[in-house]
């Protein structure tokens, strides 16, 4: 009974230590929060970005669901509509497509700067397991929103993705080697990628993961709050700063300056024109498909992988790190800051190769594609 | 009959390929690096033959018609509108005529530059002889080298850019200030 009961108490004390209620009040969370100064204090404003560009992408998201419409036959011409016909809807499009991958590189840096700052150490566990499923829904959300306009790259794209799954049933024992299969017929909803995977898709993007999205940041923000910002670095910070109103302050300036540079890019450098215009054509089941079909650049660190290594390396790889992501706070626990900053410029280092210079390595490997 | 059925299994291969010219669109892809494909001059992206919408087998008599005259265009400036091209490829019609287009078969590479180095039909800036050489699409307005049309519509979109600067600034000043009061009223308060 003691037993339990020491059980029971030690529950209670671990939530209360990652979830400090007593702080939920407006001096410790507005007033009397302090931002500590240090060289890294430039990661502090990263998850602010991300916030920023997801802000942008819910605004623009909105505006182009009046017109959108989410029916294999309309989809693509709906897309054209909007881009060609309606007023400013070029630019909205254009806003919801270039925020999109700067939400993505954010979260990215703010994955990365704060697992070198080691924001995940005891008590804020909560924290890194909320921005780690973050990371996921917002990869969801690119996976998702890549197939809505219906156009060539967007659907042989997301063929090769869901046939990708699928082959991972090959490397599963017994009864397990039919589950990628079954998840595939999930997302999929009919026998090849078509209408019901088209209104799947548009659930997951407008309803289902932007409500999760909402509820998750939520919690990550309200953990960033009730723990207030973490150390960072290892040497005592000399200096700290209010965080009302100069951090916001700066926040907001900050906001300001890159929502400008992204609405000259949208305005200015329609996103699709770094790709060739054939992957833009409205999808023909029964044409011939174009040259250069590949993933949106964030997922270029496990695409070009799975063009050269054997597959179920590159499963196994991922399936590793995917879940390892969320065991983080325990895995490195006692793991200095200076060897997380390493192991944190291997990753930053990694991502960065095999986005600009996948095509070369993968040309080195097998010849040009 | 098993010769009659040759020739004119023959004749009619003659008549739907006499019209495709993929040493252009094989040369703009080299020098480009893009994919491209017959979509730059034919109104459908698989070229023209076919049953598609604009490919040949879906012509109706009118535009059979035309198709007729648009072969007889041996000449430039005989004003033809072939109904298997798009605005561009009955540009490039018109402009050179077919006996000349006949004859850069053989050097692709002559073809931009016997075209007009000032004609932009789709607006965005950049000529339709360099987006034939980029590998982009003369006729979409987004689709052009990404340099080139940041360029242009940079200048284009000066005062757009201007008054969202205007209006950013004034909204983040406004901000700040509204900010440092209710912080100054906080101080106060405690």
């Amino acid at each position: 009974m003691s037993k339990q009961k020491n059980g029971f108490l030690k529950i209670i004390d671990f939530f209360s230590e990652r979830i400090p209620f007593y702080n939920l009040n407006f001096e410790h969370m507005v007033t009397e929060k302090e931002v500590p100064v240090h060289r890294m204090s430039w990661a502090y404003y990263t998850g602010g970005l991300t916030l920023l560009f997801f802000l942008i992408q819910l605004v623009t998201g909105v505006f182009l669901l009046f017109y959108y419409q989410p029916t294999v036959s309309d989809a693509h011409a709906s897309v054209e509509y909007i881009t060609f016909f309606v007023k400013s809807g070029f630019l909205i499009r254009n806003l919801h497509t270039w925020s999109s991958s700067c939400m993505i590189l954010c979260l990215l840096v703010h994955l990365i700067t704060s697992f070198a700052m080691k924001a995940f150490a005891r008590p804020r566990e909560i924290t890194w397991i909320s921005g780690a499923m973050l990371l996921m829904i917002t990869f969801a959300f690119g996976f998702t929103g890549y197939l809505l306009p219906w156009h060539q790259i967007a659907v042989n794209a997301t063929k090769v993705v869901l046939q990708s799954i699928e082959e991972a049933g090959h490397y599963l024992p017994g009864a397990l080697a039919a589950l990628p299969s079954y998840i595939k017929e999930i997302i999929q909803g009919e026998v090849s990628v078509g209408q019901a995977t088209l209104s799947r898709f548009y659930a997951l993007h407008v309803v289902i993961l932007p409500l999760l999205f909402m509820g998750v940041i939520g919690l990550h923000l309200l953990m960033v709050q009730l723990h207030g910002m973490s150390k960072g670095v290892d040497e005592p910070a000399k200096k700290s700063e209010k965080f009302f109103p100069f951090f916001i302050l700066k926040d907001f300036w900050l906001w300001g300056v890159v929502f400008l540079i992204v609405f000259i890019l949208a305005l200015c450098l329609p996103f699709e024109s770094f790709y060739s215009y054939p992957l833009f054509e409205a999808y023909d089941a029964l044409g011939s498909t174009p040259d250069g079909i590949k993933p949106e650049w964030y997922f270029y660190f496990v695409y070009y992988p799975l063009e050269i290594l054997p597959f179920w390396v590159v499963m196994l790889g991922m399936t590793v790190a995917g879940a390892g992501i969320f065991f983080v706070p325990w895995i490195f626990k006692n793991t200095s800051r200076k060897v997380l900053s390493i192991i944190a410029w291997i990753m930053a280092a990694y991502l960065i190769v095999i986005t600009l210079f996948g095509q070369l390595i993968y040309e080195m490997f097998k010849g040009p594609k | 009959m098993r010769l009659f059925v040759i020739i004119i299994s023959a004749a009619l291969i003659q008549v739907t390929t006499a019209f495709a010219h993929p040493e252009f669109q094989r040369y703009s892809k080299e020098v480009s690096g893009r994919s491209v494909n017959c979509a730059v001059c034919h109104r459908h992206s698989d070229g023209p033959e076919g049953l598609k919408p604009g490919q040949i087998g879906s012509l109706d008599q009118d535009e059979l018609n035309a198709l007729g005259l648009a072969r007889q265009a041996l000449k430039p400036g005989a004003g033809a509108q072939s109904p298997i091209l798009n605005e561009f490829g009955n540009s490039i019609l018109n402009q050179l005529g077919k006996e000349k287009i006949s004859e850069l078969k053989q050097r692709p590479e002559l073809l931009a530059g016997s075209l007009s180095k000032t004609s932009d039909l789709d607006g965005d800036g950049i000529p339709d002889v360099e987006e034939f050489k980029d590998g982009t699409h003369p006729l979409n307005s987004l689709d052009g080298h990404p340099w080139k049309l940041f360029k242009n519509n940079l200048g284009k979109n000066w005062f757009d850019i201007l008054m969202i600067v205007l209006a950013t600034g004034s909204g983040l000043y406004g901000l700040q200030n509204m900010l440092l009061w209710l912080s100054l009223k906080a101080h106060r308060e405690e």
